[in-house]
């Protein structure tokens, strides 16, 4: 193994042994489970109500954990100065972020893997549809997690733990109302309020543009392009995030 | 990525290293951790850094290591800045109250070590049980670290500062923590790399250590280097001090003796005399010719504990503790 697939593969473990992730995991495989209670009474639009519960759980549960894991990924190191014998090692500290980010984003991953399963074992059980969007959704939500996760490397980078849990569930809610930024400039009257909205709006991810839960639940599809260019978008905001991490990291005392 | 370290350079080698630490809420308060320092190491030397609480040792250190950026001046290993990545496979580095990832066991975290130090997979097994039997921790292998003792801890880290075969070794406070037999093994096997050719560099405030392993040695205070030099050079240019028990003499009897003394102190029935090395002999004679016995003589300290407490007292600073606080 490379030294950084050794250190990718060690983050996975982290995550694995850390109790937060395996109580979310477990937590998440109850809930998913439990949408069967909820879904009960709805007959009429079973498939739809299955699949938004399903998904819409999938994403709140994954969007925690990422906070939850991104914000310490650095600081929780520099913290404790378990980087000091890592950093010592003939890696990069690029090489090291890098590592870290991949490794988060291969947890989730599998996390994600998990989830689906039980997801679509649940379909089948009820002899609901599977549909190809669901997996785009599922999908566009990793690309979502990207950008929450090297935005939560990014505050880690230089503030501690807490602060960056704070600052980047903050992107995650600006994130997602990011979108309604543009109706409120093009409604507004004053030109000032117009140019700042708009700024506003460029500088801030719009993680709407990941969501797909909704074609998932009403089984609309998702052109290529579409898809493409929102898994574009997500990974220009990531390495812009990454890039600005890289430049504080490389340059910052670790004491 | 960068050039290959060249092995023939010094392995280490810094010019006026400075560091200040900004500190305070709005980092408007200052520390001055290191200023000026200058330190070559050559290959093969056990060279040894020594000084109070905050003289600058860990910090020169973790310049070395490129964990903190010098203030000012430069610092290169093998002939390389110290931000050259690939250099540090030539090097092992065991820190101040070092941190493994406490979720691994021993073995696994030492494995990483090894993956990160470029050790290929085939070598890497045989490695590991190696370095983790030369630390003994053989039995403990399979064990959480988060489960390891103070000293467990610090044996798995120097595991890890062994696994990759380097060409040196920076060792910051190697053997706090140890217990006894720790402690001896620890300095067997620095003793043990240094004949391999391994060069050493650690800093310790534990004079025996410094005394029984180092070819050369550098005393910091309050940042700044007050001394530096072979430790035969440093202590011949000693004027050591003797300490003897006389018996059978008062006090004022034996100050009246005519030989210049740094101090007499009376304890029941005897005197504790310390006297320069130079004067011992005359004053041995003068106490047995006025009736006296002397039941003990010895150097009143480590030869290197006086160079030290000279060290410390020409510095003229107020306190040996720390750097110079600016607010
Ligand atoms: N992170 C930091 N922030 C501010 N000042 C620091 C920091 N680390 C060290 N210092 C200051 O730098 C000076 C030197 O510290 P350093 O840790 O290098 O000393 P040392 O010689 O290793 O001491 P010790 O023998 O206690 O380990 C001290 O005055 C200390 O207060
Ligand atoms: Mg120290």
């Amino acid at each position: 193994m490379s030294a950084f697939g050794a250190m990718v593969w060690n983050g996975f473990r982290e995550a694995r042994r850390n109790r937060v992730t395996v109580v979310v995991g477990a937590f998440a495989a109850v809930v998913m489970l439990s949408s069967t209670l909820v879904t009960e009474v709805t007959v009429a639009t079973f498939d739809r109500v299955l699949t938004d519960f399903g998904l819409g759980m999938m994403s709140l549960i994954l969007v925690f954990l990422t906070i939850f894991l991104s914000s310490g990924l650095l600081s929780r190191e520099i913290e404790r100065r378990t980087i000091f014998l890592i950093v010592s090692k003939p890696v990069s500290r690029t090489q090291f972020l890098l590592a870290r980010l991949a490794g988060n984003m291969l947890t989730l991953a599998l996390l994600m893997v998990a989830m689906m399963l039980i997801f679509d074992s649940q379909l089948l059980l009820f002899g609901a549809k599977i549909t190809s969007t669901q997996y785009v959704a599922a999908a566009g939500l990793w690309f979502e997690l990207l950008v929450l996760s090297s935005a939560g490397i990014l505050f880690s980078s230089f503030a501690g733990p807490m602060v960056s849990a704070v600052c980047t569930t903050g992107l995650y809610f600006a994130g997602h109302l990011a979108g309604d930024l543009l109706d409120i400039a093009r409604r507004a009257e004053s030109e000032t309020v117009q140019e700042l909205t708009q700024a506003l709006y460029y500088l801030l991810p719009n993680l709407e543009r990941l969501n797909f839960r909704s074609h998932a639940a009403y089984d609309l599809p998702v052109d290529v392009t579409t898809f493409a260019s929102s898994a574009g978008y997500a990974v220009a905001w990531a390495m812009v995030f990454t890039a600005i991490s890289l430049f504080i990291f490389e340059r910052r005392d670790f004491r | 990525m960068t050039q290959p370290a060249s092995p023939d350079a010094p392995p280490i080698q810094a010019q006026g290293l400075s560091k200040t630490y900004k500190v305070g809420f709005w980092f408007n308060r200052t520390v001055r951790a290191l200023q000026g320092l200058d330190l070559e190491v050559g290959a093969g030397q056990i060279y040894g850094l020594l000084g109070p609480n905050g003289a600058g040792k860990s910090t020169t250190i973790k310049i070395l290591m490129n964990l903190v950026r010098p203030t000012h001046g430069s610092a290169h290993l093998f002939g390389q800045p110290v931000t050259s990545a690939a250099t540090r496979r030539l090097v092992g580095f065991l820190p101040e109250n070092p941190s493994p990832y406490e979720y691994l066991t021993g073995r696994e975290f030492v494995t990483l070590a090894g993956h990160l130090s470029g050790l290929t997979r085939h070598e890497l097994d045989q490695r590991v049980t190696e370095v983790l039997g030369a630390v003994e921790l053989g039995s403990a292998e399979k064990l959480q670290i988060r489960r390891y003792s103070k000293g467990m801890v610090q044996r798995v880290a120097l595991a890890q500062a062994l696994v990759g075969k380097p060409k040196m070794l920076i060792l910051d406070e190697p053997t706090s923590g140890l217990d006894p037999v720790g402690r001896r093994q620890m300095r067997d096997l620095i003793l043990a790399e240094r004949d391999r050719g391994t060069t050493v560099l650690f800093c310790s405030h534990i004079i025996p250590d410094v005394e029984a392993l180092c070819d050369r040695l550098a005393v910091l205070v309050g940042g700044r280097r007050v001394r530096e030099g072979s430790v035969q050079e440093l202590l011949s240019a000693q004027v050591p001090t003797m300490e003897m028990v006389v018996e059978g003499l008062k006090v004022d009897q034996v100050k009246g003796l005519g030989v210049a003394l740094e101090s007499a102190l009376a304890l029941d029935g005897r005197v504790l005399v310390q006297v320069a090395d130079a004067d011992s002999q005359r004053l041995l004679g003068s106490v047995l010719t006025a009736g006296g016995r002397v039941n003990r003589m010895q150097p009143a300290r480590f030869s290197l504990e006086q160079l030290f407490m000279d060290a410390l007292k020409e510095s003229g600073r107020a306190t040996s503790v720390g750097g110079e606080i600016n607010t």
